[in-house]
């Protein structure tokens, strides 16, 4: 199988989960409590002003029409009207989403970076302090419930303590220039995208140091170092190459955690993103808006699953040349 | 050499095989070495205690219980520790019964005990007036007998009338003449703690007298200065049967009674002086043609504390340590359940996959790979919010997301495990496919899904707090997610209220690190394999 046929069979499955996620989609909201007629229509209505808007609205055609159309103006992005604010979805969407991948990629970026540098220096240096802080971390991120964290750094940095802003992403009325609006929004990112990183370094320190010491065993390493390489040379010209897949792999693997995460940590600091309007369009039973919301978290991890699937094939040589491709 | 001879040397032979190599360890010998797993071990036995002796631990029911103090009151040691909590009463309830009262009689009244409910109630025997006289007792300051007249109708009147401008009142810091009232029984109780935010008293009566007869309740608080708070009284005409009444700090008659402005707060103004109150019941009456018998059931009086036990009460006033204690309940229930309902389908799932191979395989690792894919914290918050908030509900969508790891697992090892020769034995001596799934292939894989068995708890238990936490939990039951959310939504910020937010937290931490643990010792022993992941 070459990269090709691989990556064509990669695109065939993110179709697939696409196609499933849109079609639970439909389902669930049609089976949902509430008449969507009663949402939409005054009761005052007379008959027939309420048969024009059924039939506007495409209620009265069949369901195989409905879902066709449903599934038509989600591709196109066309998410209908939330219920409580009176606005269309995608355009309160489209206002949080810049600030959800904001937090998104300053987690990501430094949960990464901490995470795996910790990892391959506490391989490095087995028995250390390193080491203790990477078992150690890797637990707490397994078994610490990372909204407890995040309501303990919050009362402690809010108002013990009350140095950092502790909701929004930027102040109440912003201040004046880009520089000043650019700072302060940093500024109402320190405390969700720091807690985020505490939670989430562990696991990535704990798995980068554990493929690091099945790396650091083989048997090219032991040659390499009977060669007389350098310890840097071997641990990262060696050994960090031939983790690098699997670690490729962690990353893209763990954005369906991080949206998850995503939610709890915008609803905790009141951050205007997407996963709090999911939350709390679900809670007020405003179902268009809900439901788009969704459908964007879905095709996010879609999309991001996939970019996975490709980076795997492009790091890992044994599917890039096409040799054995058994994952 | 005879069969028998030889199968004798045989069994010698393995005989001392067996004592030359070191003896095998048997599981549990294992076990015990680990310091990390009998850790784990005694911490789980700790919580599955705390939950079935729960109402040994904890003397309140978690939701049953409300206003056993003030709103976010601190925990009684607290007070102690902190010198900003120093002082700070605790909840003073007090059932007053015959025994609880001294009794100051006139002449002539009988003051006796008779049987209520579970307190002795005091029953007053006041003797008939003698002669026709001006009508008794009526302060100046109390509403004029002529404006009571449309009150006759329910025979109990309550001559509440508001001074707006608090200059003239009837209660406060007038001594009455205590030489007119028949009787009056007092209870003192010490009060050195700070100014609480309410109180409360209650008490029903009932009234025999002649119907020409009026009879005067009071009910009064003296101040350790000798202040009296009348907090309520009553003139009734003829018998009375089932009265009763509720006096609040928090109701604005009683600010108007007490002719306090609109800023100040009873507790405030009656609670501020330390020392001995006493709370007097007064009743008289002016009855020509009979004697008067009353009968007060047990008064009760309260001061709501703003301490309470453990861990001080959440924002209804109900126990918080009587919800961490009953919330080791539902976490275990949860995490349980889940696991082995997500253990059961991830395990069928491998083993058909991975042993009937083809097809079938293709379809089920697709739908795991679908639902890999999913992202479980979204989908669970919706179909939580569809399918109602019920712990039943969160326990089978949490196996319904997370069976897919162990699926996957367990179909490797059936991979590696159906080429052995033992399930080519199996299958050359004609066993069915489902024989050889269940009696050879599943024993095998047994040690691994016990071990994920015990890593999915911890991993399910925190999920369901999560879902807890943002409101999707069952408003029913006491979990330690909702105690988050109720502290986040209700104050505990503002208040600083750590004793509401650490425990459950840690509480949480603790079972899901105690699994992880067992999980991990188990894993080293059993799937030595799989030492390195996971």
């Amino acid at each position: 199988m070459g990269f090709r046929s691989y990556l064509l069979k990669r695109l065939f499955y993110a179709v697939v989960v696409l196609f499933v996620i849109l079609t639970f989609n439909y389902v669930l909201f049609r089976i949902m409590p509430g008449d969507p007629e009663k949402m939409i229509l005054d009761p005052n209505f007379t008959p027939e002003a309420k048969m024009e808007l059924r039939r506007q609205y495409g209620l009265d055609d069949p369901p195989l029409t409905q879902y066709l159309n449903y599934m038509k103006s989600l591709l196109t992005f066309d998410l209908g009207m939330s219920f409580s604010t009176r606005r269309l979805v995608w355009s309160e969407l489209r206002e949080r989403l810049p600030n959800t991948i904001v937090l998104f990629m300053v987690t990501f970026v430094g949960t990464a970076a901490l995470g795996i540098s910790l990892g391959v220096s506490s391989a490095a240096n087995r028995g250390k302090f390193s080491e203790q802080l990477v078992m150690g971390a890797g637990l707490f991120a397994h078994a610490v419930p990372s909204f407890f964290i995040q309501l303990l750094l919050l009362l402690l940095f809010g108002y013990y303590w009350p140095i950092l802003p502790i909701h929004g992403t930027i102040s109440a009325p912003p201040p004046d220039g880009a520089w000043a609006q650019f700072l302060d929004r940093a500024w109402h990112l320190i405390l969700p995208a720091g807690s985020n990183i505490v939670i989430g370094f562990g696991s990535w320190a704990l798995y980068t140091r554990n493929t690091m010491l099945e790396a650091l065993g083989q048997d090219y390493i032991v040659t390499a170092r009977a060669k007389g390489l350098p310890r840097r040379e071997i641990l990262y010209h060696h050994s960090l190459r031939s983790v690098l897949p699997p670690i490729v792999t962690l990353i893209f693997m763990s954005l369906p955690g991080a949206v998850s995460g995503a939610v709890i940590t915008e609803s905790i600091f009141s951050w205007h993103g997407v996963g709090r309007y999911l939350l709390d369009a679900t809670l007020q039973m405003d179902y268009p808006a809900a439901q788009g919301a969704f459908y964007l978290i879905a095709l996010a991890v879609i999309i991001s699953n996939l970019l996975a699937d490709i980076a795997y094939g492009l790091v890992d040589p044994r599917i890039r040349v096409g040799a054995g491709a058994k994952r | 050499m005879t069969q028998n001879q030889r199968t004798a040397e045989k069994a010698q032979v393995a005989k001392a095989a067996a004592a030359a190599a070191p003896r095998r360890l048997t599981f549990w010998e294992q076990y015990r070495r680990k310091p990390q797993g009998v850790a784990g071990l005694l911490i789980v036995a700790l919580y599955i205690a705390v939950a079935v002796f729960a109402p040994v631990v904890s003397k309140y029911d978690p939701m049953e219980d409300m206003y056993l103090a003030d709103n976010i009151a601190v925990p009684i040691w607290l007070t102690k520790v902190n010198p900003r909590y120093r002082e700070l009463p605790p909840t003073m309830q007090f059932n007053l019964g015959f025994d609880s009262w001294e009794v100051t009689a006139a002449d002539g009244v009988e003051v006796t005990g008779w049987e209520f409910e579970d307190a002795e109630g005091i029953s007053i025997d006041l003797p008939a007036t003698e002669a026709p006289e001006p009508v008794e007792g009526e302060d100046g300051a109390d509403t004029p007998p002529d404006s009571e007249d449309s009150g006759e109708l329910f025979s109990i009147v309550s001559n509440v009338q508001w001074d707006p401008f608090g200059l003239v009142t009837s209660g406060q810091g007038t001594s009455r003449d205590e030489a007119d009232e028949a009787v009056s029984l007092d209870f003192s109780f010490d009060y050195d703690y700070k100014k609480p935010q309410t109180f409360s008293a209650s008490m029903g009566y009932h009234i025999d007298a002649p119907s020409d007869a009026s009879t005067f309740i009071e009910l009064d608080l003296v101040t350790p200065s000798g202040k009296a708070f009348d907090l309520w009284d009553t003139t009734a005409y003829g018998s009375v049967s089932n009265g009763s009444f509720i006096v609040d700090a928090r109701d604005f008659d009683l600010k108007m009674r007490l002719g306090i402005s609109f800023f100040d707060e009873p507790a405030d103004v009656v609670f501020s002086e330390r020392g001995t109150y006493t709370v007097r019941v007064k009743a008289r009456s002016d009855s020509v043609s009979g004697p008067v018998n009353v009968r007060i059931e047990p008064v009760s009086f309260g001061v709501l504390g703003l301490a309470h036990g453990l861990l001080g009460t959440d924002h209804m006033g109900s126990d918080l340590w009587a919800q961490l204690v009953y919330g080791t309940r539902i976490a275990l229930a949860i995490g349980l359940s889940a696991a082995f309902i997500a253990v059961f389908i991830g395990t069928s799932v491998g083993l058909i996959a991975g042993y009937l191979g083809g097809i079938v395989d293709e379809v089920l690792m697709g739908v795991v790979d679908v639902l890999l894919s999913i992202p479980t914290m979204p989908v669970l918050i919706v179909l939580g919010a569809l399918f109602g908030k019920s712990v039943m509900n969160v326990v089978i969508l949490l196996a319904l997301f997370s069976w897919m790891g162990i699926a996957r697992i367990v179909r490797s090892q059936t991979l590696s495990l159906k080429e052995r020769t033992f399930v080519e034995a199996a299958k050359a001596a004609g066993g069915s496919s489902n024989y050889i799934m269940v009696s050879h292939i599943l024993p095998n894989t047994m040690p691994l899904i016990f071990a994920n068995l015990v890593l999915r708890i911890p991993s399910a238990i925190l999920t369901e707090a999560s879902l807890s936490f943002l409101g999707l939990g069952d408003p029913r039951v006491p979990t330690w997610g909702r105690m988050l959310q109720n502290a986040r939504q209700f104050g505990a910020f503002t208040k600083m209220a750590w004793w509401w937010m650490l425990p459950p937290g840690i509480a949480l931490t603790g079972l899901a690190v105690a699994f992880v643990f067992i999980g991990n010792s188990v894993n080293e022993i059993l799937n030595p394999r799989y030492r390195e992941r996971s």
